[in-house]
């Protein structure tokens, strides 16, 4: 990136509320949090370091201490707050609280005061042309998820799965939540079958916090089918959700020849049959039969 | 030669910050440290490092000190203007705050977002919250296209892409965020359509023209619309111990020693068949007719290919 004098100005004068605010900092610390290297925060401390307020005696200056590879703020002179948010963070900030008030629903405590900062944050100039369509996201949870993640516990939850249709109780170890394709989910280490796991957040059923039992994480490698797909452009919305699982895509005619690398083969199954007949199994063929049975013998219900 | 100019930005940003008075440019030229030379020098080295500062967001303020005299202008920064309050945020708040930007880490929004959090850092000191490990939001849209895309809503600039195989030159209005992916509402050939952006075929844009947007557009109201769909009920048989995904949302009563029958309101044909077909020969659809009718003639699509 190019480091113009302004861009750089900016930067150097942004370090001094965030070091006072963070004092006894890292050089190291900084350079990742301002992506720049060290090198980069040092010469903007020994820039600022001259800088300060018209008659530039020792009193006038910006004081830093700097020893060592830490580094404090002494003096801030007028820098001692951040600048303002501009219209970019604010839409992302914005967002932001859209999401939070919505999985708050259930909470009017919360949802009073996420109300009344979204409306603060609207007043700074936020943009109301930028907008999310409410997520139907039950989270009964997730202040308790977010907990055992923070707290290194493990959760016990019951969950419905989606793809084996069945009601389980598991040990999971939680290693983070996610938003994916407007869907919550919960990516943790499934104690039982000694495997990560992704679960979705709104089909937990119930969920308690238990004794961090100990063990080691060493999972045991899934194993991926390889298949190839045809999926025609009016089921395209399946290929965009599902990117992080395509390994390579071509369009022919009408549609994509898609390959596909999957560990969960059921779930794929139902995703065939769900966007039927928008999906076909191109190889391999026992897949491909497969499938034909399984629509054959729903078909044969409508038909009894 | 870079770090002395950098070195006067600053110096200039935090006199004409400190100052309580509108400073002219005399006063800064002999106050501020590095202005050196002939007065039409530092007449110009003054205009460009003004000019620099106001490209990157600082409001220098400009006012006629003497209404004879239109040169003696005086400049300076309201601090409300370059600075957050330290007061404007509780410390719950900025919880918030932190978790609200931080959604965003991951995400095609993560620039902005990382760039809030160091704000938002600098007056919360560090956060020792669950809100590190709070949900994420991962998208796979591309952040340059999402920039571009504000910019325009922004500043009125109309922007041209390639979509669904067309050149398109629209007027971005809007934009909005269902189900994790990103749309554009714009007016295209005086059609104001949603546009989704990972469908897009090129790179957008900016031309060179700005349009008027028309004075009645509500975003807001768009999406009502937008979303403002008939709702039918649908009533299924679902298969006892099965579908538990269903049984958690709808209510199901006991029909037979196999089955139990479930009623479930829809809006959209398409999509409750694929959250149907999902269950496989757990579920038979007893009505609407349609719905039937249209689950049977895809699977013969799908056995006849």
């Amino acid at each position: 990136m190019v480091d113009n004098a302004a861009v750089r100005a900016l930067r150097t004068m942004d370090l001094i509320p965030y070091i006072l605010e963070n004092p006894g900092i890292s050089i190291s610390t900084l350079a990742a949090k301002f992506s720049v290297t060290e090198k980069q925060v040092e010469n903007d401390l020994q820039l600022i370091f001259m800088c300060g307020l018209p008659g530039y005696t020792p009193y006038e200056l910006i004081d830093i201490v700097f020893d060592d590879g830490i580094v404090s703020v002494i003096d801030p002179q007028v820098l001692d707050k951040p600048r303002r948010f501009n219209k970019s963070e604010l839409i992302v900030i914005a967002l932001g609280l859209q999401i939070l008030i919505e999985i708050n629903k259930s909470n009017p405590e919360q949802l009073a005061k996420l109300q009344s900062l979204s409306k603060k944050i609207s007043k700074l100039g936020s943009s109301n042309l930028i907008t999310l369509d409410p997520l139907a996201t039950n989270s009964d949870y997730l202040d308790l998820i977010t907990k055992a993640i923070s707290e290194r516990k493990h959760l016990e939850i019951g969950y419905n799965s989606l793809t084996k249709d069945e009601r389980t109780r598991r040990a999971v170890d939680p290693q983070s939540l996610y938003f994916l394709n407007g869907n919550l989910y919960l990516s943790a280490f499934d104690l039982n079958v000694r495997s990560d796991r992704v679960f979705k957040v709104d089909l937990i059923e119930d969920c308690i916090i238990i004794d961090f039992k100990g063990h080691d994480n060493s999972s045991e490698q899934a194993k991926l089918f390889e298949l190839v797909l045809d999926v025609k452009k009016s089921h395209r919305s399946f290929i965009e959700r599902n990117s992080s699982v395509i390994s390579s895509l071509q369009e022919i005619g009408d549609g994509f020849e898609v390959h596909i690398q999957i560990g969960n083969i059921e779930w794929l199954k139902r995703s065939i049959l769900s966007n039927a007949p928008g999906i076909t199994v191109t190889s391999p063929s026992l897949f491909a039969s497969e499938l034909l049975e399984s629509a054959k013998s729903v078909l044969a219900l409508y038909q009894a | 030669m870079s770090s002395q100019k950098t070195e006067r930005l600053i110096n200039l940003t935090l006199a004409l910050l400190a100052t309580k008075r509108y400073l002219t440019k005399s006063e800064i030229f002999k106050s501020v440290t590095g202005y050196s030379g002939s007065p039409e020098t530092m007449e110009r080295m003054f205009e460009r490092d003004k000019d620099e500062l106001r490209n990157m967001g600082v409001e220098i303020e400009v006012k006629g000190l003497d209404p004879l005299f239109e040169d003696d202008q005086g400049y300076l920064i309201r601090a409300e203007t370059f600075q957050l309050n330290g007061n404007e945020f509780a410390a719950d708040e900025l919880l918030y705050l932190t978790m609200a930007a931080n959604l965003w880490h991951d995400s095609a929004l993560s620039n902005d977002s990382k760039a809030a959090l160091l704000k938002i850092q600098s007056l919360s000191g560090p956060i020792e919250f669950n809100a590190i490990n709070f949900p994420v939001v991962r998208d796979s849209e591309s952040s340059q296209m999402l920039a571009t895309a504000f910019e325009a809503i922004e500043k009125l600039k109309k922007l041209s892409f390639k979509y669904n195989g067309n050149q398109r030159s629209v007027e971005p209005f809007g934009m909005f965020m269902r189900s994790g992916f990103w749309y554009l509402v714009a007016q295209d050939d005086k059609v104001i359509k949603s546009f989704k952006l990972v469908r897009v075929e090129s790179k957008i844009s900016f031309e060179d023209e700005t349009f008027i947007k028309p004075e009645g557009f509500d975003l807001t109201a768009y999406l009502a619309r937008y979303s403002e769909e008939e709702i039918f009920e649908a009533e299924i048989l679902v298969r006892k111990e099965q579908a538990y995904s269903l049984r958690s949302k709808y209510s199901a009563e006991d029909h037979d020693s196999e089955w139990d029958l479930m009623c479930i309101p829809y809006s959209y044909e398409p999509e409750l068949i694929e959250n149907l077909l999902w269950h496989g020969q757990n579920i038979i659809v007893r009505k609407p007719q349609s719905l039937r009718d249209s689950i049977v003639s895809r699977l013969e699509d799908f056995i006849n290919g």
